[in-house]
């Protein structure tokens, strides 16, 4: 694929997400938040945007969002076919909702 | 307690209504409600249709920390702390959105609904009368539920060091022979 075709499919996971987010968070906030898995701060800023700052915002070259398993371990388990599928998917969401929130420093 | 504000009422009876939907026995209700025993009777029996069961709400710590009940509480705790922690929620109100965001993932995963919102609130109680605390496990570094008064240096969870009959219920076993 061409660099622009990559690029074009960054911008739209951006803005495929700045928008579930805000649906998200604006359907029900406190369930969105630990969906998303941010802080008070963070959804404010998101439920707040108007649609041009959206817009201004996914289009970037860089996704706006990222794994949250950081951990190997998360990422083996959501991955491990050995094991039974609901037991890793029960301890990744333990692992992830025990991980502290993304907030702004 | 006499009720004065009609719209204080209906959010109690609003309240209550959608602990009775999610199972929550009578003793539950009338904590976390000013609702005369006798109202939150007829809305039990008007929503469920039968009476509500009588005797003791299960009331055993030990009950959270074998195999699947750990799990699921473990889950559910977990939940509920990132909610109390970030979300600027409290009280019954987190524990009602807490357990909905733990039946999502029953749901999702095919899971048997093993934690009760009877159990949930137990649980809560229990850790806040610091009968029950959360340990972080030393191989996964996930917080699981455990007894207080256990030594929890060294704790590994049941989900790193899986027993090798963890799951393996009678239900399980008799929902696999009549599928097969």
């Amino acid at each position: 694929m061409e660099t622009n075709q990559l690029l074009e499919e960054v911008r739209e996971i951006n803005l495929g997400y700045m928008l579930l987010a805000q649906q998200l968070l604006r359907e029900d906030k406190i369930a969105a938040m630990y969906r998303l898995g941010i802080s008070q701060d963070v959804a404010d800023i998101i439920e707040r945007l108007s649609s041009s700052q959206l817009l201004k915002m996914a289009a970037s070259n860089m996704l706006l969002c990222r794994f949250r398993f950081d951990d190997r371990l998360i990422a083996e388990m959501l991955s491990n076919q050995n094991r039974n599928q609901a037991v890793s998917q029960s301890h990744a969401a333990i692992l992830m909702a025990g991980e502290p929130a993304e907030v702004i420093t | 307690m006499r009720n004065k504000s009609i719209l204080k009422e209906a959010k109690q009876i609003q309240l209550a209504t959608e602990l009775i939907k999610l199972g929550a026995r009578l003793q539950v209700l009338e904590m976390n409600s000013n609702l005369s025993r006798e109202r939150l009777v007829k809305l039990y029996k008007e929503i469920r249709g039968v009476s509500p069961p009588k005797g003791m709400l299960p009331y055993s710590e030990d009950w959270f920390m074998s195999w699947q009940p750990n799990m699921h509480s473990s889950l559910f705790i977990n939940i509920f702390n990132y909610l109390t922690k970030h979300a600027e929620i409290e009280g019954i109100d987190a524990l009602i959105k807490s357990y909905k965001l733990y039946l999502e993932h029953i749901e999702v995963n095919e899971l048997q609904r093993v934690l009760s919102l009877t159990r949930a609130w137990t649980l809560i109680r229990f850790i806040n009368s610091q009968v029950l605390c959360i340990a972080p496990c030393v191989r996964c570094g996930g917080k699981f539920l455990v007894h207080s008064l256990e030594i929890h240096s060294n704790h590994v969870c049941g989900l790193c060091n899986i027993p090798s009959r963890a799951g393996k219920t009678k239900k399980v076993a008799a929902a696999a022979a009549n599928a097969g």
